[in-house]
Parts: C-alpha cells; sequence; structure tokens
C-alpha cells in the first residue's frame, strides 16, 4: 500500500510520539492512512501526539477511523491528543469534540493544568510499570502516606524540642560551673599570701576524702592521722 | 564619436578564494589606482564576505576616499544577495535576507543605497521583480541573452527596458555579453562590436571579471585605465546610463539561465540545474527540508536568526556544474557545502531541544514519489525504497561530513546499499569495476514499504520481489531488506532476507554497492580491512577475501566510515573517477565499495546477510 498523496511525519521521543499527517485525505488515501497509522501507533509509546495541522480531509470516513485508533491506544493504556488549531480541522471534529483530546500543540496539552499533569504521570508510571489503581484506592494510599509522614514529622519535631530543652539545660549548667570555678580561683588568690606566710592551712587537699579512692588508701589515711594523735 | 560604455566589475563570490584577505588588500589597491586616474566611471559588485575583508584590510582614510569616489559618481556599488545567490532557487523570504544583508553593510561601510541589483550568475525569473522591487531596487542587470530571446531579435541590445509582474515593476539593463567578451579577451575588433551597442548615444554595458589570483588584481585595475585613456572612451556607471537615457520599451515576460553555471545553451532557467545534477538538487532540498523545518518549529525572530545560519549555503558555488573548485564537481567543494547545511542542521536541533528519531514519508526531492527522511541528533540520511531501497543521502552530524558525496558524470547519484548480482564466473577487479560503474545487474525495482517502531528506534522494512537478469538468465528473488535505525546513534543496521522463488537453481555473487565522497584529500592509505591497513594508490581496484569489517579513516575530513558483516565477504574497492575539462575522466571523485558472498540459491531456499554501517568521528568508536 502506498500513501502517495499524503505525507507522514513521525518523531519518537521515548514516551511521546508525535505522528503529523499532511495533505488531502480523500476516500482513495483512507486505506493507506489507516494502514500507516496502526502501524505507527502499535509501536511503544505513552502519548500519541496526531497533528492534523496541515491536513485537509476531504471525506467522513477518518473521523470513525480515529474514534476507532483512540479506542485502540486506550486498550494499550496509552493517550491519544489530537493537535491542530485551525477552524477547518474543529469544524470537522465538532461532533466529538468532548470524546478526543484536543489541543494546538505537544506543549499545550503539556501544561494544560495540575490535574492533567498528575494524570499524565499517573499514565506515565501506570504505562511504565503495568501498575494500574483506581482513584478511591490512589487517594486512600495518598492520605495513608500522607498521615504517616505528618506522624512522622510530628515525632520528629517532639524530639527536636526534647534534644533542645536539654541542650539548654546543659548550657545552663556548664555556665553555673566555669563561673563557681572562676569563684573558687577567686578566692583562692585571695587567701593566696596568707598560705604562702603559713598562717592559713591548705585544708583543701589534706582533709578531703577526694583523694582516697579505695578501702586500703582509707584505712592508711585513719591510721596516719590517729597516729599523728 | 566617443563610444560610451557602463563597466561593471565583478568579483567572483568570496567563497572561491583560498586567501581573501590578500585579494581584498590587493583589490583596495587596485580602487586606488582607479580613483586616482578619475577617468574609469563604473560599477562594482562585491559580496558581503569580500566587503567585510575590505573594512578588516583597510587602511587608515581608503574608505573615505572610496566615499569620496563614490560621491563624485566615479564608482557605484551595486547590490546584490550577501553571498551572491541565485535568488529563484530560494524561498523569498531568505531571498529579501540576503539582499537587506547586503544593503545593510554597503550602507554601513560605504554610506551608501544601492540603485542596481547585479547577481554575478545573471539568472532571472519573473518572481524576482517583486523581490527587487520591495528591497528598493531601481532597476536590474539581466543577460542580453535573455532579453534578446524575449524580444525575439538577435541584433544586439543596449539600453534599457521596463518589465511588471503582479503589480511589480523593475527596470532591466542588458549586458553586452559579446563586448564583454571582447574586452575581456582583448580583441582589437571591439570597436565594431561596440558601434551596435553605443548607436544613438547609447551606453553599452560591459561586464568584467576582476581575476581571482590576487597577484593580478592591481595589474588589472592598470590595464582598465590604460584602456580607457588610449581608446578615449566615455565611461557611465550603470546608475547614471539609466538615469540619462530613455526606455528602449517594455518586455512582457523575461527567463534567463544565467551564465558561467555549467548549464548548456539550450537550459531555459537556473532550475534546469537541479534536474540535470542529482548532486545539486539534493543539496537545494536539504537546505529546503531545513528551512521549512525551522519555520514550523521556530518563533519568528528564532527563525530569521537560524536563518543567518543557512544563508552561506546558498552560494552560487554550490549550484554550479563547473570543475577546478569552481562547482560542484569539485569534491572539496560538496563536503564544503554539506558542511554549512549540517552545522545549521545541528544549530535547529538544538534549539528545538530535539532528542529521539524522526522519520518522515514525503516527496523529499520533489520527483514526483516518496521518499523515507530518517534523522536523530547523529545523522540524517533519506531512504528511497522506490529505486530498489537504496540510501541517497548520509550526513554524519558529529563529523559534519556527506558520506554518499561521490559525483558520477553520467548523472546518476550516488548511493549506498545498492544491490548487485554478479555471475558466478571468475571476475577480475578491473571487470566488477566495469559492471558496478554501468549499474548493469542492479535489484533497483520499486519495494513496499512498512514502519516499525521498537523502544531503541525504528525498523523500515521493505518487502518486494526484485527481478535480474544474469546473461541469458532471468529470475525472480524474493527479497526482504530491513533498514534498523537507532534514537541515539550514527548506526544503520540492513538485514537481508534472499529467497529464490522460482525453479531455477541461481548462483551468483550477491552484494552491495556504496559510492562514497570521502578520501578526496588523501593518498590512499586509510583503508583497514579487519583492523589492518591495505595500501591503495586510489587507481587500481582491488577485491579483499573473507573481511569481517572494514573501516575508511578520512583523516582531512575527521571521519571514520565503518562497516561490519555478520558472515565474511569478499570485499571490492574502487574508486569513482570523474571527467575534467579536458574530458578525462581523471579526477578522483569517491570511492566504491562493494561487499559481495557467493550465493548458492538453490529453487525455493533463503539466505540471510546483515550488514552495520555507521559513520564516528576520528578517534570514536
Amino acid at each position: 500500500m502506498r500513501a502517495d498523496l499524503i505525507d507522514i511525519r513521525v518523531e519518537d521521543h521515548g514516551d511521546d510520539v508525535e505522528i503529523s499527517l499532511s495533505g488531502s485525505l480523500g476516500v482513495f488515501q483512507f486505506p493507506a492512512v489507516c494502514e500507516k497509522i496502526e502501524m505507527l501507533t502499535s509501536g511503544p509509546g505513552v502519548f500519541f501526539f496526531l497533528n492534523l495541522q496541515r491536513a485537509h480531509f476531504k471525506a467522513k470516513e477518518y473521523l470513525d477511523f480515529f474514534l476507532e485508533v483512540l479506542d485502540r491506544v486506550r486498550s494499550q493504556n496509552s493517550t491519544l491528543v489530537l493537535i491542530f488549531s485551525n477552524e477547518e480541522q474543529k469544524n470537522y471534529f465538532a461532533r466529538y469534540r468532548n470524546i478526543f483530546e484536543i489541543y494546538e500543540s505537544r506543549e499545550a496539552y503539556k501544561n494544560s493544568g495540575m490535574a492533567k499533569q498528575l494524570n499524565q504521570i499517573g499514565i506515565h508510571y501506570g504505562k511504565k510499570t503495568g501498575l494500574r489503581v483506581t482513584p478511591g484506592v490512589a487517594i486512600a494510599g495518598a492520605v495513608f502516606i500522607i498521615g504517616w509522614a505528618i506522624t512522622l514529622f510530628l515525632i520528629i519535631a517532639a524530639q527536636g524540642r526534647d534534644i533542645a530543652d536539654k541542650q539548654a539545660q546543659i548550657i545552663a549548667l556548664q555556665s553555673q560551673k566555669d563561673r563557681y570555678v572562676r569563684e573558687i580561683d577567686k578566692l583562692e588568690s585571695s587567701i593566696g599570701p596568707l598560705r604562702k606566710l603559713g598562717v592559713v592551712q591548705d585544708t583543701s587537699v589534706l582533709s578531703s576524702f577526694g583523694v582516697i579512692q579505695d578501702w586500703v588508701s582509707y584505712l592508711e589515711y585513719l591510721e596516719n592521722t590517729r597516729r599523728e594523735e | 564619436m566617443k563610444p560610451t560604455i557602463s563597466f561593471v566589475l565583478q568579483l567572483s563570490p568570496a567563497t572561491a578564494y583560498e586567501n581573501l584577505g590578500d585579494v581584498a588588500r590587493n583589490l583596495l589597491d587596485g580602487l586606488d589606482v582607479l580613483l586616482n586616474s578619475g577617468l574609469v566611471k563604473c560599477s562594482i559588485f562585491m559580496d558581503g564576505p569580500t566587503i567585510e575583508m575590505l573594512r578588516k584590510k583597510a587602511k587608515p582614510l581608503t574608505f573615505g576616499k572610496i566615499k569620496n569616489g563614490i560621491r563624485e559618481g566615479i564608482l557605484e556599488f551595486l547590490g546584490g544577495g550577501f553571498y551572491d545567490p541565485m535568488l529563484p532557487l530560494f524561498p523569498e523570504s531568505v531571498q529579501s535576507q540576503q539582499i537587506n544583508n547586503h544593503r545593510n553593510l554597503l550602507n554601513k561601510c560605504f554610506d551608501v543605497e544601492p540603485q542596481g541589483y547585479f547577481n554575478s550568475s545573471l539568472v532571472w525569473e519573473m518572481g524576482m521583480t517583486a523581490v527587487l522591487e520591495r528591497s528598493g531596487f531601481d532597476y536590474a542587470l539581466v543577460s542580453e541573452a535573455a532579453i534578446q530571446d524575449a524580444l525575439g531579435r538577435s541584433t544586439p541590445v543596449s539600453g534599457w527596458f521596463t518589465i511588471e509582474d503582479k503589480g511589480a515593476f523593475m527596470r532591466l539593463v542588458p549586458v553586452a555579453d559579446a563586448l564583454s567578451a571582447a574586452i575581456e579577451n582583448d580583441s582589437l575588433d571591439w570597436r565594431n562590436i561596440a558601434a551596435p551597442y553605443c548607436r544613438g548615444g547609447k551606453s553599452a554595458v560591459v561586464v568584467l571579471n576582476v581575476p581571482p589570483q590576487a597577484a593580478e588584481i592591481v595589474g588589472f585595475f592598470e590595464r582598465l585605465v590604460d584602456f580607457v585613456e588610449t581608446n578615449e572612451i566615455q565611461t557611465w556607471p550603470v546608475g547614471y546610463a539609466v538615469n540619462q537615457l530613455n526606455s528602449e520599451g517594455s518586455l512582457s515576460y523575461l527567463i534567463s539561465a544565467g551564465r558561467k553555471l555549467g548549464l548548456p545553451p539550450t537550459a531555459r532557467s537556473c532550475r534546469d540545474m537541479l534536474i540535470r545534477r542529482p548532486e545539486i538538487n539534493l543539496l537545494q532540498k536539504s537546505f529546503l527540508s531545513l528551512f521549512r523545518r525551522a519555520e514550523d518549529a521556530l518563533e519568528p525572530k528564532k527563525f530569521e536568526a537560524f536563518c543567518e545560519k543557512l544563508l552561506p549555503s546558498m552560494s552560487p558555488m554550490f549550484f554550479r556544474d563547473l570543475c577546478n573548485e569552481e562547482g560542484m564537481q569539485s569534491l572539496n567543494v560538496r563536503q564544503w557545502g554539506y558542511r554549512y547545511l549540517i552545522s545549521a542542521a545541528r544549530e535547529l536541533d538544538d534549539i528545538t531541544d530535539f532528542s529521539g528519531l524522526r522519520m518522515e514519508v514525503c516527496d523529499y526531492l520533489r520527483l514526483g514519489r516518496k521518499l523515507v527522511s530518517v534523522e536523530n541528533r547523529e545523522f540524517s540520511g533519506l531512504l528511497d525504497y522506490y529505486a530498489g531501497g537504496v540510501l541517497r543521502s548520509y550526513c554524519s552530524k558529529s563529523s559534519s561530513v556527506s558520506l554518499l558525496n561521490s559525483w558520477r558524470d553520467d548523472g546518476e547519484p550516488s548511493v549506498a546499499f545498492l544491490d548487485c548480482l554478479l555471475p558466478n564466473m571468475d571476475l577480475s577487479p578491473t571487470k566488477i569495476e566495469l559492471v558496478l560503474g554501468g549499474r548493469e545487474c542492479m535489484l533497483a525495482d520499486p519495494y513496499d514499504y512498512q514502519i516499525y517502531r521498537a523502544d531503541s528506534g525504528s525498523e523500515v522494512r521493505l518487502l518486494e520481489e526484485q527481478g535480474f537478469t544474469l546473461g541469458d538468465k532471468r529470475g525472480v528473488f524474493h527479497v526482504e531488506k530491513n533498514f534498523g535505525f537507532q534514537t541515539d546513534s550514527s548506526e544503520v543496521k540492513v538485514t537481508y532476507n534472499i529467497g529464490n522463488s522460482t525453479y531455477l537453481e541461481s548462483r551468483c555473487f550477491f552484494g552491495t554497492l556504496f559510492e562514497l565522497g570521502i578520501l578526496g584529500n588523501s593518498d590512499g592509505s586509510g583503508i583497514f580491512v579487519d583492523g589492518k591497513p591495505v595500501k591503495w594508490d586510489k587507481k587500481t581496484p582491488f577485491v579483499y577475501p573473507e573481511a569481517t569489517t572494514l573501516d575508511i579513516r578520512d583523516y582531512a575530513l575527521n571521519c571514520v566510515f565503518h562497516l561490519k558483516f555478520k558472515d565474511p565477504a569478499y570485499l571490492f574497492v574502487g574508486a569513482v573517477f570523474g571527467a575534467t575539462a579536458s574530458a578525462a575522466p581523471e579526477v578522483f571523485q569517491g570511492i566504491c565499495v562493494y561487499p559481495f558472498w557467493r550465493t548458492d540459491l538453490n529453487v525455493m531456499t533463503e539466505r540471510s546477510f546483515a550488514i552495520t554501517m555507521s559513520v564516528t568521528k576520528r578517534g570514536r568508536s
């Protein structure tokens, strides 16, 4: 079959496939166009953009054919988008404008709202992974995941607060300790000259139990003090 | 009575010069001679790159002197295209862009608005009238032969005529062809030839070519001044002559095939070139394809900026059937033309952020039948399924090389994957060369095509029965030929399934022909079979037995052509020669590669072959 009066262009961008038809599409070209479009849409691809901007339809048969293509593409879990902006095509597709997705360009489709983009992502991953979920399950799953994430966040936030309190206490105690050390140093320095004269006996080392680490030392200490007495 | 002559000095398009800087320096000296004498009042045409080079090389006050000469009416600068293209071959928007770029440059350098339009090829078609009027030209120079043809007379024509097309109007000034030739060749009879042109005080327009060799330019200007002085000739710039003289009448229709294009005298239009030479047609259609794609994809401002990249490939050099680096018969000129187009294609890919694989089934060459155009970021190609499933073009984007760029004197295009059967007999390499050169025993019947898309690329399946004649024997093969293209590589994998669907045993050599326009600037080295270098004298053909891979490394073009065979093949390598001006076929136009296999196709049996072809940059595998 040779489609001699029509030009066909295929741009394969991985998931996006743009098929452009141009020329006069009459009854004689119908079988050739059907063959080529079916052949091209049966391969891989998530979004099939059918650019008809430069096509001139001279027969009604193409409308039913495009409906069939739409059905087939949907059955492959893909999306069919018609691309055109001229009045001629709008009139031709007027009857089915609610069935077909019609946009002015590929970019216009890609930028056509949040819900659409989510839908595109859904179709993309559905096609890639082979998994399909109903919107109810998807929403329940999303609520569960979001709830789980919020709980996790609250726990982390609470723990964070606790850690912050503890840190504040540590800092306060640290500063208190520093203050005491400074005061002790000050006191020591004030009694320093007296100690040199032998007026004051340094009890901070001798009389404290601080140096005694075990029972043997303690008993030695007791024995020594008693012997002195 | 003194004859009045309007001299028009023209330079070959800038791209013809090897050293434009030297040419510009000598040209400035020549103009200085002309202005100092003050005797020769003439018009001059230079294309954009030459004027830009003049500006670079000019000494202080030189341009001031030229401007002064223009004000005093000694010198008139003619307008035209920036790269001096043959306008009818291109879309109107780029025609205007060429003209406006040249006009702006003249305005910037010499403060002058050109009044007259000149094209060194002197082509004319009616569609140019509106474009030139819109661009603000008052008159255009055309060839005398075209006006004689339009008037139906054979006597010399001078003065100026008017022409109208779709409401647009233009004055046409014929160039006195016979007188130009006489003066250029120093004919002593020039005064007799000039007499009928100058009758009634009319001025004869004489176009003289400024020599392209830098050393001869100043001498040319001195000779011109001397000629005018000695012969007491009155000289007028063309613009002055048009303003002084009355119209000679109106023309209803004018078409001119131009001059110095390599067209036969019977040619009516420069478009004849596209019909005669498939290489020139392919280059022009590649230009148009890029132009249309950019027009569809880009906003007006970006589109105009992109077209600037396309303008150099419109140079008349790429549309002439001339040899000696003046036209497309030269391998270097062909590669040069494609380099401009391939770099523009790369730029368009970047602007449109193109990635993936584009396949288009359309009448690419405007021959009335479809071809499959294939393109990704690495290569672009053209598959002619109608003429035996051959590749008509293969351009590597990474190395900016057009691979199938050889030139055949018989006017056939150079191709790849043209299948050929050789009879089962002991054939010498010279005999094989003759058979392949004459395109005998080819399987070139139309195929039916189907396109299959896969994850990593696409496949074009060609399927048909191909008839063949081998001596007295005739038969039919059922051939399935699959071209596999990938999304991100320059590789083309071709697989064959050939079945003998007749009741005759067909022993023969089956192979496929490649005519490659590479190794033009090599001494024959660069051919590697199975990784081993094979020395070749670029003349004598040879056959290499049992080859699995072939690499042809063109160090000048910075590219490597790879072929890989699934089964070891006999490999024929020969040269494609073209005729020179002396008609001896001795100019190297490319290399012919023909891998082939012995094929014992018994009744109702099938054989398969596979060849992988790719082109990479040197150093990349």
